[in-house]
């Protein structure tokens, strides 16, 4: 759980919209330094020192392998509500789309009823109210 | 009635009159009838609802495929208006599927009036409190806006190149 230092560090990290443009470009992948600058219309010293604030508010981690130095977002906590939410959005798709066949059955079922109790040719044809 | 946004929120129209709609949410034979993915079912002798304001409704599911899970489900009234209105706490446990741990999550469904005898439901859930600590859930509100600003962030590059 994150203290209330780090969490102001988040929170004022993401208050910045180049900053949220850079973590939505690490959405997508790692980057370097230049790749992250390339769309932007600032320098790379410009970026660099986002990437310091960012990194203090562990949003992203860097990690070096031969010269470049590539950025990495961090979003545990925040992917495994995101997974959370799909889970749950499948859940109900699945849910209402048998809610949407029983409710025709119902439906259905509660015409053929009716045609069944109005139908005088069958004897005793008075089913139980099923109360649909 | 909760204010805060909801994580997840659906809205469904079905053809079918809403009272029939919202029995199919309250009287225990017909929700075993359809909740769940296909494979899960509901033993009926494990169903108990009283369906009212600070009422619940009880059930459990287990799967065909996984006999080993049984996930238990218990809810919460905390508001129900009658063919209108449920809302209330649901609590998951027992035997839960890999990677899935006990949780409780707020939902409210709403049962709306449409043309031609059909009926909306609008289906809100909130995400359990271990997922949204105000840590993650200022992430998450960050988050939504990221393609706004990089949309952003393209547009001005664009206009920087031009």
């Amino acid at each position: 759980m994150a203290g209330t230092d780090q969490l102001s560090a988040v929170f004022s990290a993401l208050a910045d919209p180049t900053r949220r443009a850079i973590l939505a470009k690490l959405a997508d992948r790692d980057a370097t330094v230049t790749e992250l600058t390339a769309p932007l219309p600032i320098s790379m010293p410009a970026v660099s020192r986002h990437l310091k604030v960012l990194e203090r508010a562990t949003l992203i981690s860097r990690t070096r392998s031969g010269k470049w130095r590539a950025s990495r977002l961090e979003a545990a906590p925040l992917r495994e509500a995101a997974d959370w939410i799909e889970r749950y959005r499948r859940f109900w798709d699945s849910s209402l789309s048998r809610l949407d066949a029983h409710l025709a059955a119902v439906q259905a079922a509660g015409r053929a009823t009716d045609r069944l109790a109005d139908d005088p040719t069958v004897p005793g044809s008075k089913v139980p109210d099923k109360e649909l | 009635m909760d204010t805060e946004t909801p994580q997840l929120a659906i809205s469904r129209v079905f053809d079918a009159p809403r009272e029939l709609v919202y029995r199919a949410f309250t009287d225990p034979d017909q929700l075993a009838a359809w909740w769940g993915p296909i494979g899960n079912s509901l033993p009926r002798d494990e169903i108990e609802f009283d369906v009212r304001p600070g009422g619940y409704q009880r059930w459990t599911e287990v799967f065909a495929a996984e006999p080993e899970l049984r996930v238990h489900i218990y809810i919460d009234l905390t508001d129900v208006a009658d063919g209108e209105l449920l809302e209330g706490i649901m609590h998951a446990t027992g035997q839960l599927p890999k990677g899935i741990e006990p949780f409780e999550t707020r939902f409210r469904v709403e049962f709306h009036d449409e043309a031609d005898g059909r009926t909306r439901l609008e289906i809100r859930q909130w995400l359990p409190e271990r997922l949204s600590a105000p840590s993650e859930e200022g992430w998450l509100e960050a988050f939504t806006k990221l393609d706004a600003a990089l949309i952003r962030a393209q547009a001005i590059a664009a206009d920087h190149q031009g």
